[in-house]
C-alpha cells in the first residue's frame, strides 16, 4: 500500500484527475490554515481583550498619571488593597451575595426543572415564560424592581403586603434590607437560566436507573437523593461555578438600583472599583483591585475543578 | 488627429491613454493636495463642553458667532455623563481637546490629571470686566489661575405655589417653616386628587457622584458649619462640629418621617428632578438652569423661586461657577485664547445666556460686570439667585482636589441619612478623621489637626 488509507477510496471514486485537484497538504498548510480562520478573531480578541489585559495588570503597578508619565509604585497598590476597610467591608457584601444568590438560585432553579422537566407542550411554554427574565437587560430589570420595591407606602410589594396586615418596609432604603433586595433579584434573574441547565442534566439520567429504583421498593425520596442527585452532579457543578463568577464581579445590577447605598451597605468589589477608578481617577489602585479579584476567581475555578474531579472519577 | 501627429513620438493608443489618465490623476492630486493645506491654513479649535445634548443649541450658537467674528472654526463635543472619563482617555491617547468648559468645582481633579496648564488673566483680553470673585474660583491653591471664570450661579428653592396656596401657607423663611410646609405637603393631599401620594422635599442622598455631599453642603452653611476651615499651613476638617449634625439632623428628620421621595437616599439628582416636576414633590432645591424646564413642566404659573430658607447660621446658599480650561497640548494656543476672550465678552456671556431659548444656558449668572442680567433675562426670579450669590453664597473649599473629599463625605453623609437611629455625632467624629487623611494625602492637613 503505498496510497494513505484516506486516499484509496478517494483515488477509486474520483478517477486520474483527482490527484490534481487536491494535492496533499504538506504539513506547513495544515499547520497554519486553522491559524488563518481564527486570526480575526483573535486580531479583535488581542486588540479589545488580551492588550486590556496586559495593560491594566502593568497599570496596577503604578501611580496612574493621565498626560504626565505614570509613576512606579511596585507593590504599593496591592498593599493599599489589604489595608482599606471599604473594600474590606465590599468583600464582604459581596461574599453574603455570591453564597446565598448561589444557594438560592440553585434550589429555586432545581425545583423548577424537577416539577418543568418533560416534553409536553404546556411544559415548554411555562418553560419559556419563566426563562424571560433571565434574557431581559439588567438594567430594565433593575428598574421593574425599583419600581416594584418602592419603599412608599403605595409601592406594589408595600401595598401587597399592606394586605397582609405587614407595615410598609424600606427595602432598597433600608440598609438593612436592601442586599437581601438585590440577592432576591438575583435568583429571580439567574434561576431561569439554571433551570435550563438542570433540564438538561435530567434528560440525561438513564430511567432505567429510575426503573430499579422502583423495583427494590425506593421511596420518591431516595430515588431523588440516590438517582436524580448522583446523575446531575455535572449540572450542578456547572450552575454552581458560573454563578460564582457572575456573583463576584456583580456590579450592574447595584449601580443601577442602589449605587452602593444606603449607608454603604451595598458596595461590592466591583462598585468599589467603579468608584476608585471612574470617578475618583485612581486607575493604578482600581487595576490592583481588579487584578485580585481575576487572581480569586481563577483560583476557585481551578479547586471546583479539583473537586469536581474527584467527585465524577 | 491629433493621434496621428502624436504618433512619430512613438506613443501607440494605448499608451497615449495611460499617459493622459496619468496626467489627470496628477492633476487631481495636486488639487487635494492644495485643498488640504489651504484647509490647514484655516484656525481651527475644539471645544468640549460638560452639558447634556438638551441644550447642545446654546453652545453651537456660541461657537457659530465665533466663528463668524474671527473665521476661527470649532470643533465642539458635549456629554453630560462620563465626562471626566472620556477626558482621561483622551489625555492617554494624546487627543486632548484645547479647551473644556467644566464646573468650576472640577479644577482639582483636572489639575490632578496634569492636563491643565495655567493662564495669566492678563493675556486674555477683557479680563478687567469679570468680577473679582468669578476669578477667585478660578484660582488654584499654588496662587494661579488655570481656567476663566464664564458663569456663576447660586441655588435657591422651587416651590408649588399653587399647592402651598391652596393649603394657605405662607411662604417659608426659615428651616422650620420649610419643615411644616413639607408636612402640609405630605400629609394634606395638595394636589386634591384623594390619593396619599405627595411629598414634601426632592432630596438626593446618592453618593453617586458625591451628591449628598453636594445638596448638604448649602444646609451646612445654613446651620453655621463648614467642612474645612482654612488656617495659614492648610486646612483643619470640621465636619464633626455640632452645627454639621444640626445640619445632618435636619435633613435626617424629612427623610425618616418621610416628608421626602420614597426612595430619596438612593436618588441622584437626575431621579430628583422628576419628583418635582410629575408632582410628587413640592419643595426642590436647585439652581437656576431648571427655571427652562420647570416652566414647560409643572408650569411657570405653578412653581415660585424662593430663597433659600435661613438655619440656625443664617442664609446661606452654595456658589457654583463654570470655567473654561485651557488644556496642556493645545495646538494653537493663539485662538484658544481668543476663543476665551470671546466667552468672557458681553457678547459671548448673553448669548451663552440663551434667554428666551428654553434651554438650559451655558451661563447662568454672567461674570462679566457689564452685563446686566436683568436687562437680559428680564425675570424677578434671576434676581433671586443674583442676590443670593452677591449676600450668601459660599463656594467649596479651594482644597487641592476637592472631588476627593466630597465623595468622602458623600459616603459619610449618607451614612448618618440612611440610619434613623445612628449616632450623628460618633459617624460625623470617624468622617472627621476621614477627611483629615485625604486632606493629609493631598499635602494639604493644617500642623494645628494633626
Amino acid at each position: 500500500m503505498t496510497t494513505t488509507p484516506q486516499a484509496a477510496p478517494n483515488g477509486a471514486a474520483g478517477g486520474k484527475r483527482l490527484p490534481k485537484r487536491r494535492p496533499r497538504k504538506t504539513p506547513l498548510s495544515t499547520a497554519i490554515i486553522p491559524w488563518l480562520f481564527l486570526a480575526p478573531a483573535l486580531v479583535i480578541f488581542t486588540w479589545f481583550k488580551f492588550y486590556p489585559m496586559v495593560s491594566g495588570f502593568s497599570m496596577s503597578f503604578y501611580n496612574v498619571q493621565f498626560y504626565a508619565d505614570s509613576e512606579w509604585v511596585g507593590l504599593d497598590n496591592f498593599y493599599k488593597a489589604f489595608d482599606d476597610p471599604d473594600l474590606r467591608l465590599a468583600v464582604f457584601h459581596t461574599t453574603i451575595y455570591v453564597i446565598v444568590a448561589t444557594l438560592g438560585a440553585s434550589v429555586t432553579a432545581l425545583c423548577l426543572a424537577l416539577f418543568l422537566e418533560g416534553p409536553a407542550r404546556h411544559l415548554r411554554i411555562i418553560r419559556t415564560a419563566i426563562f424571560l427574565p433571565a434574557i431581559t437587560s439588567v438594567a430594565i430589570i433593575a428598574e421593574i424592581w425599583r419600581i416594584l420595591f418602592n419603599s412608599a407606602d403605595y409601592g406594589i410589594i408595600n401595598a401587597t403586603l399592606g394586605f397582609l396586615g405587614v407595615a410598609p418596609q424600606g427595602f432598597l432604603s433600608d440598609p438593612d434590607q436592601a442586599l437581601w433586595v438585590l440577592i432576591l433579584m438575583s435568583i429571580w434573574k439567574s434561576a431561569p437560566y439554571d433551570m435550563v441547565i438542570f433540564v438538561a442534566g435530567l434528560v440525561g439520567i438513564n430511567r432505567e436507573l429510575y426503573d430499579a429504583a422502583s423495583v427494590d421498593g425506593a421511596s420518591p425520596w431516595r430515588k431523588f437523593w440516590h438517582v436524580t442527585i448522583p446523575g446531575i452532579i455535572p449540572s450542578i457543578s456547572v450552575v454552581v461555578m458560573l454563578s460564582f463568577i457572575r456573583g463576584f464581579r456583580i456590579f450592574a445590577e447595584v449601580y443601577a438600583t442602589t449605587g452602593g447605598g444606603p449607608a454603604g451597605s451595598t458596595a461590592t468589589i466591583m462598585t468599589h472599583v467603579y468608584k476608585v477608578g471612574f470617578e475618583e481617577l485612581n486607575y493604578g489602585y482600581a487595576s490592583a483591585v481588579s487584578l485580585l479579584l481575576l487572581l480569586f476567581t481563577v483560583a476557585l475555578t481551578l479547586v471546583h475543578m479539583k473537586i469536581k474531579s474527584r467527585f465524577t472519577v | 488627429m491629433s493621434l496621428n501627429e502624436r504618433a512619430p513620438v512613438g506613443l501607440s493608443l494605448r499608451e497615449e491613454f495611460i499617459l493622459k489618465k496619468t496626467r489627470s490623476l496628477l492633476m487631481l492630486g495636486c488639487a487635494m493636495f492644495c485643498a488640504t493645506t489651504l484647509t490647514a491654513k484655516a484656525e481651527s479649535i475644539s471645544v468640549w463642553s460638560r452639558q447634556t445634548d438638551e441644550s447642545i443649541s446654546v453652545l453651537k450658537a456660541l461657537t457659530d458667532a465665533f466663528t463668524a467674528d474671527t473665521g476661527i472654526t470649532v470643533e465642539t463635543f458635549n456629554t453630560g455623563i462620563d465626562f471626566e472619563q472620556r477626558l482621561a482617555r483622551a489625555a492617554a491617547g494624546r487627543t486632548l481637546p484645547d479647551i473644556v468648559l467644566n464646573d468650576t468645582a472640577a479644577m482639582g481633579q483636572m489639575r490632578q490629571m496634569g492636563i491643565l496648564q495655567s493662564i495669566d488673566p492678563a493675556s486674555i483680553t477683557g479680563n478687567q470686566d469679570v468680577v473679582a470673585s468669578a476669578w477667585d474660583g478660578a484660582k488654584a491653591n499654588d496662587g494661579k489661575f488655570y481656567a476663566v471664570p464664564m458663569s456663576a450661579q447660586s441655588f435657591a428653592m422651587f416651590v408649588r405655589k399653587d399647592w402651598r396656596e391652596k393649603l394657605g401657607m405662607p411662604e417659608p423663611k426659615t428651616w422650620e417653616d420649610v419643615r411644616k410646609l413639607a408636612e402640609a405637603f405630605t400629609t394634606k393631599d395638595p394636589d386634591g386628587n384623594g390619593k396619599d401620594d405627595t411629598f414634601g422635599m426632592a432630596i438626593p442622598g446618592s453618593t453617586t457622584r458625591g451628591y449628598t455631599s453636594w445638596f448638604m453642603s448649602s444646609l451646612i452653611w445654613q446651620a453655621g458649619g463648614d467642612f474645612v476651615k482654612q488656617e495659614a499651613d492648610g486646612f483643619v476638617p470640621t465636619v464633626n462640629t455640632p452645627q454639621v449634625a444640626a445640619a445632618l439632623t435636619y435633613v435626617r428628620g424629612m427623610i425618616c418621617d418621610k416628608l421626602s421621595q420614597p426612595g430619596a437616599i438612593n436618588a441622584t439628582t437626575g431621579d430628583t428632578l422628576p419628583t418635582f416636576r410629575s408632582g410628587q414633590t413640592g419643595i426642590f432645591m436647585s439652581g437656576p438652569y431648571h427655571i427652562p424646564q420647570l416652566d414647560a413642566e409643572p408650569g411657570k404659573d405653578k412653581v415660585e423661586v424662593l430663597m433659600m430658607p435661613a438655619g440656625p447660621g443664617g442664609i446661606a446658599s452654595l456658589a457654583e461657577g463654570t470655567s473654561a480650561y485651557l488644556l496642556k497640548g493645545a495646538k494653537d494656543e493663539a485662538a484658544a485664547k481668543k476663543f476665551l476672550a470671546f466667552v468672557i465678552s458681553p457678547k459671548g456671556q448673553e448669548i451663552a445666556m440663551a434667554e428666551g431659548s428654553g434651554k438650559t444656558p451655558l451661563v447662568r449668572l454672567p461674570v462679566n460686570a457689564k452685563v446686566d442680567v436683568n436687562a437680559v433675562r428680564n425675570d424677578p426670579r434671576w434676581m433671586i439667585f443674583k442676590e443670593t450669590f452677591d449676600k450668601y453664597s459660599h463656594y467649596m473649599p479651594a482644597v487641592p482636589n476637592w472631588t476627593a473629599i466630597r465623595m468622602i463625605t458623600a459616603e459619610g453623609f449618607n451614612r448618618v441619612l440612611a440610619k434613623c437611629d445612628a449616632d450623628i455625632p460618633a459617624e460625623l467624629e470617624t468622617l472627621n478623621k476621614q477627611v483629615a487623611k485625604e486632606l493629609s494625602n493631598q499635602k494639604a492637613l493644617s500642623a494645628s489637626a494633626k
